[in-house]
């Protein structure tokens, strides 16, 4: 198996780095790329204690599912890639998002990832609730997937 | 936000599109919602059908058919 993509229940289980690196490991590749992405402490000048993830779940498994095998049929059809993104709540510091790639050579590798992570915020049908640290909490504006020529 | 459940039960007339459950949810929005900073769901939301795939305003709904309503998106 060279795909492995999941939402990860937070209040259950980590997201762990050392499991994906496990996963895309293998002798035939020469370039392994990982993206951590975590919750920070501040977002548009207000102090941020946590970030709650919410998502379509089966939608958003489809959607990781579609963007890694564009990804491979673009840059490298034998990389291996590992993709979990977090849900629910996240306090700050703690990992919402972490892409892995094994590829042959570096340059597919960080254009793997990064284009991953770019149709993800395109694409995935995930939304954010950012927790401030005045007890405010705020759903975050995000991108229309609504098609453009419809929006007047 | 639009309902204390998973499902938002919507009644339209036969033969509706996604434009027309749109104003119907435009409606339930200025009636009920408008508080909750909602009043721009009907415009920038999209809507997802049963195999979880984006559908178009001229989409025309079936009997009892389920539709997701995905507001704007921001993970990652």
């Amino acid at each position: 198996m060279t795909l492995h993509t999941a939402l990860v229940k937070i209040e259950e289980e980590k997201i762990s780095s050392e499991k994906a690196k496990k996963f895309i490991l293998s002798e035939k590749n020469g370039a392994e790329s990982i993206f951590v992405g975590r919750v920070r402490n501040a977002n548009s000048g207000r102090k941020v204690t946590a970030v709650t993830y919410d998502a379509h779940d089966q939608a958003v498994i489809k959607s990781f599912q579609s963007i890694c095998s564009d990804a491979k049929s673009k840059f490298d059809k034998d990389a291996n890639i590992f993709l979990e993104h977090a849900k629910g709540h996240v306090p700050v510091g703690e990992i919402s998002i972490l892409i892995a790639v094994g590829s042959r050579h570096r340059e597919e590798a960080f254009k793997i990832c990064r284009y991953i992570l770019e149709e993800i915020k395109h694409q995935t049908p995930i939304w954010k609730k950012e927790h401030y640290v005045e007890g405010k909490e705020e759903w975050l504006p995000g991108h229309s997937l609504r098609p453009k020529e419809e929006i007047k | 936000m639009l309902s204390d459940k998973e499902i938002l039960h919507i009644e339209l007339p036969n033969n509706s599109n996604i434009e027309k459950l749109r104003r119907a949810l435009n409606k339930i929005i200025s009636e009920k919602y408008l508080k909750n900073n909602l009043q721009n769901l009907s415009k920038t939301a999209a809507f997802f059908s049963e195999a979880d795939e984006v559908i178009t305003d001229n989409y025309k709904l079936k009997d009892k058919e389920l539709i997701s309503i995905i507001p704007p998106i921001g993970g990652g």
